[in-house]
């Protein structure tokens, strides 16, 4: 596609010029690392938030991949480190916060992800990589501030090192069996409700 | 996702029975349908390992193809493993457009179909609606979104965008793969509807109702009917006694046999969704009048809990210092109660012969100038009726006393419905005397002092002083001594905060109970069936308060007019043949009787598995990620379609001149 180089930035071109010498099927990749960032947003906050950054036709990296999601609280620990070791450099979980329309999500969402921090810090996974936030409709501010920041990180990190995000995520897996195990013995008797 | 301990695409639940609300014979037949339904629908949707998707782009007239090359874009997707279709349209959501999807269904027997074009809140149930029309599951559809996301987003990068929106797509090609087929949940409709509040909007919400044949409970805390209204004399703009109005409403609500009146009785709780609403209600239901509760099941609910007058803080304004300075509605109990033949105007021993009306008493309140109430807030709003209000009393204290003199003293003057603007007009002409202030500089009320600082012993200027930087006068500095001061006060919300947590209502900045959309759907709220009627919403007039409860009345009405209640199909369901009875899923769970153990036979031997209630699950997916044995997946948002979805997004993708073959999946 002819780039219409009136109304590009300079910088642009080259980023877009990188881009496409990377990524050309069969042709090697010879620099210039664009981050690939994963937004999982919520249907009822953070993606119309998303909606409402484009319809103020505000701009930000075309390598951020909106998903809409109910709530993501749905997503085991193993999930965000599959994505990792799929090449996706970092991951914003832009929720409602407090105006998480499920009782108790939320509060269980961020309980996950701390503990998925803690996961990736031993593992030794760098955990400015993952980020959770509370984006709102209007949050148009906050959404760009969130990626640029994001942006900025992983500038400095570099690319994730997929093979590691994936012994993590088989190292989650084989947790997730031991401790429903070992949830099994505790709860069952005693009925009490545990947070995994 | 070679490594999921479950194969992919098979019939998660082969048990629908668990959305049986079990004592429901009548759900029970309806369920038969469904679940035939579906098994015809899972033969139609095809061998998942083999789909065949149909692909289309949508030009947005310009708004999308701009920025995004969208001829490439078709051409590169319909590469993707499982494409056959990929299309460009200039107006997708257009008629041509969707009767091209619908063809292709049923012409070439797509099982899938991907829309790319604006957002899904603007028409992703417009495509739903056209891939049912080719007879197509409206579940096997996925919406991309390129517009607000896409082309809006990144209008300087149309590279980025085009890589964007294949990227995207390729990943709703990948969700799709692993979707199956849902249907709508349908549960009773109980036919009754629960109107909590017996004011005016209570009152009219429940007979219209009732004049739509449904069952009415109508709950008011008070022991009397009428609410507000019951402290008011004449109202603007058709000057009627307001106690016309309540007893023709009363009279269309009482005796009314589909009118099932429960008078000092309260909402204690409510749980459960549209159409099928648990409730309970205290009140005295017991032997000989004793306080007893009471069970009503309902299927919609209207809210006409009212407002409560603003009440100023001790001193605001003199307000409980000086016994003369009184709100709108103590001042209008006042005139109603005064002797009709009364030749002057006293009030606490004082002979009232000046009296300023003072405007936006706890109303548009702003930062730095006024207090905030108790919890911190301002109460920001503008409450709609003082000025009309205000300016009728004014105007008919003028008439009944043509001697006191009366002073207004306002920030702005909103007459704004029809009729009203003449009380304004006729005030001016009947001689009542305007300030106006800034709303940074409000007036002062202050007791009246002498040069030395002291109570003056003359009783020839009034007792209390209003000092005012007049903005009619350009800014001077004036001081209005009177004998009577009349706050008029505004509205602020019912305190029902118990309703609102029990319902989980969604309120304003303003603490008013919010509607879905102010314009669209301006009687409705978040939760599905319950709606809005008259000030529990926002500041109204009598007009506005009948014109929502009517609406209210009317949309809940609606409802009613569907035997079954449809519910979406985003809920919790459980892989039997996965599921090993452990329950930590259970124990995740926040909605009673929504996840549950229940024993089931399995190979002659009788084990415990897990149970989702679809009429209870929210969908909100607390319980999938715990199962170690993912025999736990949100219907629709299963977590193998959105590892599809990162795999799409991260997939080779050929660019530019480079003779592409295939996109790989990562």
């Amino acid at each position: 596609m002819p780039l219409s180089t009136a109304t590009v930035l300079s910088k642009r071109i080259i980023k877009t010029v990188q881009g496409n010498a990377r990524s050309i099927k069969g042709c090697s990749m010879a620099d210039g690392f664009t981050p690939k960032i994963l937004v999982l947003a919520t249907e009822k906050c953070a993606y119309p938030g998303a909606d409402a950054v484009g319809k103020a036709h505000l701009e930000y990296p075309s390598e951020v991949f909106i998903l809409r999601v109910l709530s993501p609280v749905l997503f085991p620990e193993d999930f965000y480190l599959r994505a990792y070791s799929k090449g996706v450099d970092g991951i914003i979980i832009a929720a409602c916060g407090s105006d998480c329309p499920y009782h108790g999500a939320y509060e269980r969402l961020a309980k996950r992800i701390d503990d998925l921090t803690v996961h990736m810090k031993d593992g030794g996974l760098e955990i400015e990589r993952i980020r959770l936030t509370a984006i709102c409709t209007v949050c148009i501010k906050a959404f760009l501030k969130e990626i640029a920041e994001m942006e900025e990180n992983l500038a400095r990190l570099g690319p994730v090192n997929r093979t590691l995000a994936e012994t993590l995520r088989q190292e989650s897996r084989q947790r997730l069996v031991t401790s429903a195990r070992y949830s099994l013995a505790s709860t069952i008797t005693t009925g009490e409700r545990v947070a995994l | 996702m070679s490594d999921n301990s479950h194969s992919t695409g098979q019939p998660a639940n082969e048990d629908h029975e668990n959305i049986v609300l079990k004592d429901d014979t009548e759900y029970g037949r309806q369920h038969e349908i469904i679940k035939q339904k579906q098994a015809e629908d899972r033969e139609r949707a095809g061998d998942p390992a083999e789909p065949k998707v149909g692909v289309y782009i949508c030009r947005c007239g310009g708004n999308i193809s701009d920025v995004v090359d969208v001829e490439r874009t078709a051409q590169i997707v319909g590469m993707v493993p499982g494409v056959t279709i990929s299309k460009v349209h200039t107006f997708m959501c257009s008629d041509p457009g969707q009767h091209m999807i619908s063809n292709d269904i049923l012409e070439n027997g797509l099982d899938r179909v991907v829309v790319a074009s604006c957002s899904p809140f603007l028409h992703e149930q417009t495509f739903r609606g056209a891939v049912s029309r080719g007879n197509l599951n409206p579940y096997l559809y996925e919406h991309v979104n390129i517009r607000e996301q896409g082309s809006w987003a990144h209008k300087h990068d149309p590279e980025g965008a085009t890589q964007l929106a294949i990227r995207m797509i390729t990943a709703a090609v990948g969700r799709l793969q692993n979707a199956q087929p849902l249907d709508l949940i349908k549960l009773p409709n109980h036919r009754k509807a629960l109107v909590i509040g017996g004011g005016i909007a209570g009152m009219k919400a429940a007979a219209e109702l009732a004049a739509r044949g449904i069952l009415v409970l109508l709950v008011e805390s008070s022991g009397r009917l009428g609410g507000q209204l019951n402290e008011r004399g004449r109202v603007y703009p058709s000057e009627t006694m307001a106690s016309e109005i309540v007893a023709d409403l009363e009279k269309q609500v009482r005796n009314n046999d589909k009118i099932d009146l429960l008078l000092n009785s309260k909402v204690t709780a409510v749980d459960g969704f549209i159409g099928n609403f648990r409730t309970v209600i205290e009140g005295p239901f017991g032997p000989a009048g004793g306080f007893d509760k009471r069970d009503a099941l309902v299927g919609a609910i209207v809210l006409a809990t009212g407002y409560r007058p603003y009440v100023p803080r001790d001193g605001e304004f003199l307000y409980h210092q000086d016994p003369c300075v009184v709100t709108t509605p103590e001042f209008i109990q006042m005139m109603q109660n005064m002797d009709p033949a009364a030749k002057s105007f006293e009030y606490n021993g004082r002979n009232i012969r000046s009296v300023a009306f003072l405007h936006c008493v706890g109303s548009r309140q702003l930062d730095g100038v006024h207090e905030p109430q108790p919890d911190g807030t301002l109460n920001k709003y503008c409450s709609r009726t003082c000025c009309s209000t205000i300016l009728q009393q004014a105007l008919a204290l003028r008439k009944r006393f043509p001697k006191i003199q009366v002073y207004d003293f306002h920030r702005d003057i909103r007459t704004y419905g029809r009729g009203e603007e003449d009380y304004y007009i006729n005030a001016s002409k009947e001689g009542v005397v305007f300030f106006r202030f800034n709303g940074e500089d409000p007036p002062q009320v202050e007791r009246t002092m002498d040069a030395k600082g002291h109570l003056p012993r003359s009783r020839k200027a009034g007792p209390i002083t209003i000092t005012v930087k007049d903005m009619l006068t350009w800014g001077e500095d004036l001081a209005v001594p009177v004998d009577m001061v009349v706050l008029g006060v505004g509205m602020t919300p019912s305190p029902i905060q118990d309703l609102i947590e029990s319902i989980k209502l969604p309120t304003g900045e303003d603490h008013f109970l919010q509607e879905v959309h102010p314009k669209l759907r301006p009687v409705e709220v978040a939760v599905n069936g319950v709606l809005l009627a008259g000030t529990a919403q926002a500041p109204m007039n009598i007009q506005e308060t009948l014109n929502a409860a009517g609406a209210a009345a009317v949309k809940a009405a609606a409802m009613f007019a569907h035997e079954m209640v449809e519910l979406n199909p985003f809920v919790a369901s459980v892989d039997s043949s996965l599921c090993c009875g452990e329950g930590i899923c259970v124990t995740q769970c926040d909605y009673e009787g929504a996840l549950q153990l229940v024993e089931k036979e399995v190979d002659g031997q009788t084990v415990q598995r897990a149970e989702v209630n679809a009429g209870l699950c929210v969908g909100c997916g607390a319980c999938v990620p715990v199962c170690p044995h993912r025999a736990l997946e949100l219907n629709g948002w299963r977590l193998d379609q959105f590892e599809s979805m990162v795999d799409g997004l991260m997939a080779d993708i050929p660019h530019g001149d480079c003779q592409p073959e295939l996109v790989h999946l990562g």
